[in-house]
């Protein structure tokens, strides 16, 4: 991936929580490019300026982009929710019927993936910068999560941000 | 007619202005490209000596942080904060500002990483020293310590590292203190950094310009009060957490 396609990934990433913070409609189409700094706000350093500083700005950005990822597959795990909410009336349409092979496979998919967690979950370790809507807390052994319809998150610092890690 | 006279009179006036400053610049230009000046040197490393000799010290800052948005636009954000340092291994740093409300403890071993406003808090074993103790933040954590850079007793090095260009701006008034403008440039990023004159030749002020992105955004910090003779108590350097803080972890890097 280019440098640019990362800093696009970035921006991806913090633009929700950022925008929110500012006061900015989530609505708007401005995409926020964060400064590697930025997470100085988050972190302020007296001073980046130094060779260390270059490398954390470009640690930084390597770890958003991954973060992006991440909540590219929370999105299509939502998406995914949906469709299989439509496959399931789709397959329930379709034992009257004969079923087509296209909802077959996609049925045989979502039992598989409904094995251990709920279909198109993001996978456990992968860390998101903001939760998905419709979150609520739950105290395990002390510990407090967020169940987000059934995928379960707890808060973590990554360097000085807070981000939620996938149980 | 008198206008029309008038417009042009301005027209030719701006045009010798402007052969004027691109004169100037290209003479900053090549006073850059002439590498590190001496006296550029001189007064950082002063600075940093001085900052170095001190053993215990706060210093109270104003923070901007531009974002670039997609269309161009720059939004700044703000946030104030004091840094408290006691060599050779303390340390409180507070921010609090539109995007952040965060509070970094180090009391010699361990590091508290807090941000009230949401009642948590993350805290490891860390190093003996100061200067370790940053070294493990940044590398370990990806924790950038407030007043980080600044604090190394070999701060001067870590701020040169890399620095291609830099040059005496000239003198400048911060916050009412009269103080040397200096200005650095590094691969995909410029800095400037303004020290107090005299026998305490404190930074007053720093501005990082990144390049390598969109639109140049910038990080400023502007130190609005240097105490050199704070009264520290047994509270500044613990962290205690307030009931209801939920203790979360570090993601591993």
């Amino acid at each position: 991936m280019t440098r640019t396609g990362k800093s696009q990934a970035f921006a991806v990433a913090i633009a929700l929580p950022l925008l929110y913070l500012a006061g900015v409609s989530p609505d708007a189409p401005a995409v926020i490019i964060l400064l590697p700094e930025a997470h100085a706000v988050v972190g302020a350093p007296l001073t980046p300026v130094s060779a260390a500083g270059v490398a954390r700005r470009t640690t930084r950005r390597v770890v958003v982009a991954e973060s992006t990822a991440t909540q590219a597959s929370a999105a299509n795990a939502t998406a995914a929710q949906q469709q299989s909410a439509t496959a399931q009336q789709q397959s329930a349409t379709a034992q009257q019927q004969s079923a087509t092979a296209q909802q077959q496979a996609a049925t045989a998919q979502q039992q598989q993936a409904a094995a251990a967690r709920p279909p198109g979950a993001p996978a456990a370790g992968a860390v998101v910068s903001a939760l998905p809507a419709g979150c609520k807390p739950e105290t395990k052994s002390g510990v407090e999560y967020q169940n987000c319809g059934g995928v379960y998150y707890r808060a973590a610092f990554q360097g000085n941000n807070l981000v939620y890690v996938v149980q | 007619m008198h206008s029309i006279v008038h417009k042009r009179m301005t027209a030719a006036l701006s045009r010798c202005l402007a052969i004027a400053a691109l004169t100037t610049l290209s003479t900053a230009a090549q006073a850059q490209s002439a590498g590190i000046a001496p006296e550029a040197k001189q007064i950082l490393k002063a600075s940093t000596d001085f900052l170095a000799s001190q053993q215990r010290f706060t210093a109270d800052t104003r923070n901007t942080l531009e974002i670039v948005l997609k269309s161009g636009q720059k939004i700044e954000f703000n946030s104030t904060g004091r840094q408290s340092i006691q060599r050779p291994n303390k340390l409180r740093a507070e921010r609090t500002g539109d995007l952040v409300d965060q509070v970094f403890v180090y009391d010699g071993k361990s590091l508290t990483l807090s941000n009230p406003d949401q009642k948590i808090y993350a805290q490891v074993p860390a190093p003996g020293t100061l200067e370790e103790m940053l070294d493990f933040a940044r590398t370990k954590l990806d924790i950038v310590a407030p007043a980080g850079d600044l604090i190394y007793k070999n701060a001067y090095e870590i701020l040169l590292d890399g620095v291609t260009e830099g040059i005496v701006v000239g003198e400048a008034v911060i916050e009412g203190v009269r103080c040397d403008h200096l200005a650095f440039r590094a691969p995909e990023l410029d800095w400037q950094i303004w020290i107090q004159q005299g026998t305490q030749p404190l930074p007053r002020k720093i501005v990082i310009t990144t390049l390598d992105l969109p639109n140049a955004p910038q990080f400023g910090i502007t130190v609005t009060k240097w105490d050199l003779n704070p009264t520290f108590d047994a509270t500044t350097f613990e962290f205690k957490p307030a009931a209801g803080m939920q203790q979360i972890d570090f993601v591993p890097r």
